[in-house]
């Protein structure tokens, strides 16, 4: 025999003297079966009478405790009864004190939603727990939904949260760093029990929480892992869900008061006394805490304690605490709050999220839901209901008469005979076999009316081959799965999927817009012209013509900002860009902020408008500790593209530069390059001078990479791309900071001070001297060729290669050269060695496409014939140009010349008058004699036939 | 004879039959078919059942449970009856409804998660016979499972009902029992289809007699059919067939203490079988479930079927190694089952591809057993110096 069952028999023939108070012949019943069991009076015995002593001492409080379960239609019946029975003037919820205010906005929700107590600013705490974030979920099938329901629409009703509030809770975490998390979250630690391993498909709604701690009324779960086990074991169910469903909801959903409020005592008692030590001190702890701020209360509120309802968890029901009962004096100490600053809001939950969180089986949240509906149209009780609250488009049915006569009592009646199958469940049972096979033909499987006559069929077996009198909805999800699951899901869903969502499906709750946080609002009102309803589920497009409709470009602002700010696929742009420099005059967004508002109320929690948030995490970015110049330059971006406010870019800039002078590595030169390119390239384009810390950024960052370079060289930490990027800055920038007041020299003794040993380094080296003037093209050829004609180095000249690839971010120039001495390596090296390196080069090529490719494909297509047959009698340029290099002075570089040149030639006062103010003597060089040869075959081709050339000047001159 | 008289007196020969194979005991069978094996447990869960039966089935749907999953407090029995088939109980369940209703059976699932060892024990329990078998191969024909001739009585008297020799389907239909059919997409499609008609129209006739030419099913009469996951795609069933069968996937078993108890129960029965006396020592157990636990992970974790070993790794399989290794030790050892026996068993019976297995294997040794004989020693160590061997003796 199961043990609830057990005790059930029992209690039913204890019940006249339960009324009486006394419950001397369950107690010796008790005892009997105890020692029958044990063989000997002992420890079971001990606990068997211990939990009747609990139920006595519970039922004897004068003030009313109401003990519930979470997620338990048959709480919530018992609830809703007793409230229009004995209407207190005060209801005590177990309930974090401090979300008590959140409760008056549930009105403007779409339940479930969860209210959450959210603090990133974490004083008191371990820094690294922070941000802390606690949710509470509240369904609409549940206890404390009636209460609260009850307390906030009846007038001259006060409603009372006393368990710990949220700082507490962590409070006592920390005080107990073995009972971190799991005590916290005693439900979270559970979702690894067996019975509870459903295959876990992952479904956005179940992660509504985010990784927040869950805490819930009326926990009910048996503390052991091996209780459970043994439980649903003998009870012939998978999870606990279904175990309390039958052997607790089920039998009591129809129950009286009393037998429904003993039977609640007994099973919390139980659970209790098989707990383990550190949940049950954390228990008592707060039972402690609650206890006294109920009589804190009643004092002050000088109520009697007849008028109140104290509805906690079972648990905490049959409570051993000294503090317990309204006329306890044992004094007891409430712990201080920290100083940590908790920010509250409700976001929307779900029933998937729900269960997922608190380990339940899956579907059983809504199987309550569903249960709870169908119990109200059958018991007739008028379910109590927020005014205004949404999502109430089924009407309530009629409430039943309500009689002021004491309950009697049903409880013996009503434990020792099974409940009446209802007939409603035979027309709900064939409407569910109909429902879900066309459910299974709509997702792909061969079900046909057939099938539905086998669901039924098999429901009812199974049922009773599980000793039940009518299938439950478990039973009917596995008949479905026998008759209708083949060997292969054909669609999305599998039957036990489907037959959650047939059994009353995930159901999503909304906060509506009064009871958002601020920002949130904010958000809402402004982006109100789009004409967009933004509380739908599902995503929205918004489509923006700035152009024609120039008032959208608030919205467009307003949109980029929570792009930036909200996790991706929010807030998702289809068409449009913004970026420095570029804005565009059509954008076209998918908008899903009615389903993801729990990001929107968190990001209420961090300030009042989303400028003000964004310019938070901006500064948070830029003054981090472990900030770098590039993040800053990030930062400095971010605020120019999205906030424009000019002071605040300058504060940030600033920052970046003493960030700058400040890191002692470079690897993050590559992005710093990036960005301060992008940023350079905007002031020009856009101001009439560079701002100040623009300036300082190039002189500082000058003197910084040349500081760093001949380390950057030669360690062997510094990337190739690093010292690349460090060099393109230096040379990309140098003009700049030339005229900011650097001296040239700095970088020549800093190359003259390299002496990298990596090949690739190497040969970025060169690159850098060869820009620098210091080596010419022409010896750097010679060592090139002599390396691949040497046997002993060919082996090392892909990293060469590498190098020289890499060179072409700071030296464009050089760009012919790569294409040369590519051309030759493909040409000469021998495959054992061109193959293996092949892949990486396209690696690196790959990797760094935006800025090397089209400078490498552009020379390339260049140099090499366009078609094949070009190809036979093509010569590459540099054996055609070798040999008649005159280059006889490195560095100098041959008189220019073309038409500027010439132009300059004949008119040379200005470039005189130049040269003087910069105290240099001109020199003119003489320009090679004649037109440019480059031009002499075409105005040779000309002059043989001039006709063309002609008619085309008669055309213009026309 | 009429029909009812017919099948009175069939069910009577084959009840007798059975009562005295399993009078005669188990003695002169290599391996007793679960009703005769546990004969008296039958007996005596039917003579306490007083459950609803449905049909004609022996007991009742609760006690049939009970005789496969073993007995509870809550079934009110006055004797323990031993679990023997383990795994989850809703699959018993859904299995008993099945045949209970008005479809086949459909037991699908890798090799040697114990489908067929389910399917004989709910035969057994729910009409004590499990022997109407019929294995589809490649080559089964319609014949078998319809009906085929006695040529030579053909030839001396006509075709007749005397000359037809019924299949075991057949036999079934007319005694209003269980069939099995085994690896039910082994047979071609056609064979499979000759069942589409039975299970619907739970008749067969025979169109060469002009009459009494139908046989009809009588109540109680159901189809067990097995099916291996694996070899989906050669014969795959039509959805006609499908419609028919309610699928009862049987998971291969990962739960550690679940396949403890299900190799300890098997190679029990096994040792019992070979009448050896010989125990295997828990520790030695415990490192073949560790074994196997851990090819298993690796072989989720392949990405190609080279790094796979051939094997499907399930609970038979190591009951096969269990087994070789005790008969190994019990003729060619001292009788007492040691650490190296069992690895080279090991590694002999997965060792089926070479170099392909033998490499996972060697890879396996070198990587987790040694690791685990240098971090926990004790048997292991025997174990990884067996194994060593037998694998440098294979390759």
């Amino acid at each position: 025999m199961t043990p609830a069952t057990d005790t059930s028999a029992d209690m039913g023939t204890a019940t006249p003297d339960a009324q009486d108070g006394t419950f001397a012949a369950l107690r010796g019943q008790l005892r009997d079966a105890a020692e029958r069991f044990a063989e000997a009076p002992g420890a079971a015995a001990d606990i068997l009478a211990g939990m009747v002593d609990d139920v006595d001492r519970a039922l004897a409080e004068e003030l009313e405790i109401f003990p519930v379960c979470h997620h338990s239609p048959a709480s919530a019946l018992a609830m809703a009864r007793r409230l229009r029975e004995k209407r207190p003037k005060v209801v005590y919820l177990e309930l974090c004190e401090d979300m008590r205010p959140l409760l008056d906005e549930l009105r403007n929700c779409r339940l479930p939603v969860a209210l959450q107590a959210f603090a990133s600013d974490v004083q008191g705490f371990d820094p690294e727990w922070a941000p802390l974030s606690v949710v509470a979920p509240i369904t609409e099938a549940s206890a404390e939904y009636q209460a609260i329901a009850y307390a906030l629409e009846t007038p001259g009703v006060e409603l009372v949260a006393v368990d710990w509030s949220t700082d507490h809770v962590f409070q006592w975490e920390e005080s107990d760093p073995a009972a971190r998390r799991t005590a916290a979250d005693p439900d979270a630690a559970a979702a690894s029990r067996p019975g509870d391993e459903e295959d876990s498909e992952e479904d956005g709604e179940s992660a509504l929480h985010g990784d927040a701690v869950g805490i819930e009324l009326g926990d009910l779960r048996p503390g052991f892992a091996e209780l459970e086990e043994y439980l649903l074991h003998h009870g012939r169910v998978r999870h606990w869900s279904e175990w309390w469903d039958q052997y607790v909801e089920q039998p009591l959903s129809g129950a009286g008061y009393d037998a429904y409020r003993q039977a609640m005592l007994l099973v919390g008692s139980l659970f209790r006394r098989l707990r383990d030590t550190g949940d049950l001190r954390r228990s008592e702890e707060r039972e402690r805490f609650m206890w006294t701020r109920m009589r804190q209360h009643l004092a002050a509120s000088e109520l009697d304690a007849g008028d109140a309802l104290y509805v906690c968890g079972a648990l905490h029901a049959a409570s051993r605490v000294e503090q317990f009962g309204a006329r306890s004096d044992a004094p007891y100490e409430i712990a201080e709050r920290t100083g940590t600053r908790w920010l509250h809001g409700l976001i929307p939950s779900s029933h998937s999220a729900i269960e997922a969180q608190f380990g339940l089986a899956r579907g059983s949240v809504s199987i309550a839901a569903a249960t709870w509906e169908k119990a109200l149209k059958r018991s007739g009780v008028a379910p109590f209901r927020l005014a205004g609250q949404k999502g109430t488009s089924r009407k309530a049915p009629k409430a039943a008469p309500v009689s002021d006569a004491p309950a009697e009592d049903r409880l013996s009646g009503f434990l020792t005979t099974p409940p009446e199958p209802g007939v409603l469940d035979e027309q709900e049972l064939l409407t569910w076999a109909v429902d879900i096979v066309r459910l299974a033909r709509r997702n792909g499987y061969m079900a046909s009316t057939a099938d539905a006559i086998a669901v039924v069929e098999t429901s009812v077996l199974l049922a009773g081959v599980r000793g039940r009198n009518r299938p439950t909805p478990y039973d009917f999800q596995d008949a479905a799965i026998t008759c209708i699951e083949k060997d292969t899901v054909p669609g999305r869903r599998d039957v036990r999927r489907l037959c959650e969502i047939l059994l009353g499906g995930d159901r999503v709750g909304q906060v509506g817009y009064a009871a958002l946080p601020p920002l949130a609002q904010n958000v809402l009102d402004r982006l109100e012209p789009l004409g967009v309803d933004l509380t739908k589920r599902t995503v929205q497009r918004a489509l923006l013509d700035l152009r024609s409709e120039p008032r959208l470009q608030a919205c467009s602002d307003v949109l980029w900002i929570l792009h930036r700010m909200l996790p991706d696929g929010i807030v998702r742009p289809i068409m449009g860009s913004r970026r420095l420099g570029e804005r565009s005059v059509q954008e076209s967004w998918d908008l899903s902020l009615g389903r993801d508002q729990r990001w929107l109320v968190e990001l209420g929690y961090e300030g009042v408008t989303i400028e003000q948030v964004l310019e938070q995490r901006l500064r948070k970015i830029a003054w981090a500790p472990d900030a770098t110049a590039s993040a800053a330059l990030g930062a400095v971006e971010d605020a120019l593209v999205l906030l424009g406010n000019r002071r605040f870019v300058d504060e940030l800039g600033a920052r970046a530069v003493e960030l700058l002078s400040a890191e002692r590595t470079v690897d993050d030169a590559p992005d710093v390059l990036k960005r301060v390119r992008r940023l350079l390239a905007h002031y020009r384009a856009s101001e009439p001078e560079l701002p100040a810390w623009c300036k300082e950024f190039v002189t500082e960052g000058y003197a910084h990479y040349c500081t760093l370079l001949p380390t950057a060289f030669t360690e062997d930490e510094t990337g190739v791309r690093q010292v690349a990027a460090m060099l393109g800055f230096l040379f990309g920038m140098e003009s700049l900071a030339l005229s900011l007041g650097c001296d040239h020299a700095q970088l020549e003794i800093a190359v003259a001070q390299s002496h990298p040993e990596a090949p690739a380094k190497v040969a970025l080296l060169w690159a850098a001297r060869v820009q620098l003037g210091v080596l010419s093209r022409s010896d750097l050829r010679e060592r090139c060729d002599e390396m691949l004609g040497n046997p002993l180095v060919v082996p090392a000249f892909p990293h060469y290669l590498s190098g020289f690839v890499h060179a072409l971010e700071p030296v464009p120039t050089f760009a012919p050269f790569v294409v040369e001495v590519m051309s030759k390596a493909f040409g000469s090296l021998p495959d054992h060695l061109l193959l293996p390196w092949l892949p990486r080069l396209v690696m690196t090529l790959r990797e760094h496409a935006a800025e090397l490719v089209p400078v490498l494909t552009r020379e390339a297509g260049r140099t090499f014939p366009g078609s094949l047959p070009a190809l036979d009698a093509w010569t590459p340029p540099w054996e055609a140009v070798r040999p008649r290099e005159p280059d006889s002075r490195a560095g100098v570089p041959s008189a220019p010349s073309g038409p500027v040149a010439e132009l300059l030639a004949a008119h040379p006062a200005a470039c005189d008058a130049a040269a003087a103010l910069f105290g240099l003597d001109p020199v003119w060089q003489a320009a090679p004699a004649g037109p440019a040869s480059a031009s002499s075959a075409a105005s040779e081709l000309l002059g043989r036939h001039p006709d063309a050339a002609g008619a085309l000047a008669a055309l213009l001159t026309r | 004879m009429t029909e009812t008289d017919k099948a009175k007196s069939g069910k009577a020969t084959s009840e007798k039959a059975t009562s005295e194979k399993a009078q005669s005991g188990t003695q002169d069978m290599l391996r007793a078919p679960a009703e005769v094996k546990y004969a008296e447990e039958l007996d005596y869960l039917e003579s306490v059942d007083d459950g609803p039966k449905p049909f004609t089935w022996r007991l009742s749907p609760k006690m049939v449970r009970a005789f496969i999953l073993g007995s509870e407090r809550a079934d009110g029995l006055d004797r323990e009856i031993p679990q023997k088939w383990f795994g989850d109980r809703t699959f018993v369940e859904r299995s008993i409804v099945t045949l209970a209703s008005d479809r086949g059976l459909l037991l699908i699932g890798d090799p040697g998660t114990g489908k067929s060892w389910l399917a004989e024990l709910l035969a057994a329990a729910v009409c004590r016979n499990s022997t109407l078998v019929v294995q589809g191969t490649a080559g089964t024909t319609e014949d078998h499972i319809k009906y085929s001739w006695n040529v030579s009585m053909v030839i001396a008297k006509g075709q007749s009902r005397e000359s037809l020799i019924p299949s075991p389907i057949m036999t079934a239909m007319e005694g209003g029992v269980v069939g099995r059919f085994e690896e039910l997409t082994r047979s071609t499609s056609d064979v499979q289809d000759a069942l589409i008609s039975i299970l619907s129209e739970k008749y067969v006739s025979i169109p060469e007699l002009d009459d009494d030419n139908i046989v009809f099913a009588k109540p109680g009469f159901s189809i067990i059919a097995t099916a291996n996951s694996r070899d989906r795609g050669v014969n795959d069933l039509s959805s006609a067939l499908k419609r028919r069968f309610n699928f009862v996937r049987i998971p291969v078993v990962t739960n550690k203490k679940s396949e403890a108890e299900i190799v300890r129960f098997r190679t029990t029965e096994l040792l019992r079988r070979h009448r050896i006396e010989l125990e295997v020592p828990p520790t030695l157990l415990d490192i073949l479930l560790q074994s196997f636990a851990d090819l298993r992970t690796a072989s989720a974790a392949a990405t190609s079927d080279d790094e796979r070993l051939e094997s499907a790794l399930s609970t038979a399989e190591q009951i096969g190694v269990l087994e070789d290794a005790i008969l190994h030790s019990r003729f060619f050892g001292d009788d007492t089952l040691r650490a190296t026996t069992l690895a080279s068993s090991l590694v002999g019976s997965l060792a089926r591809r070479s170099p392909e297995d033998l490499a996972i294997l060697n890879k396996f040794w070198h990587g987790v057993v040694e690791g685990r004989s240098k971090k926990e020693g004790g048997e292991w160590q025997g174990f990884l110096e067996g194994g060593r061997e037998a694998i440098a003796t294979l390759s």
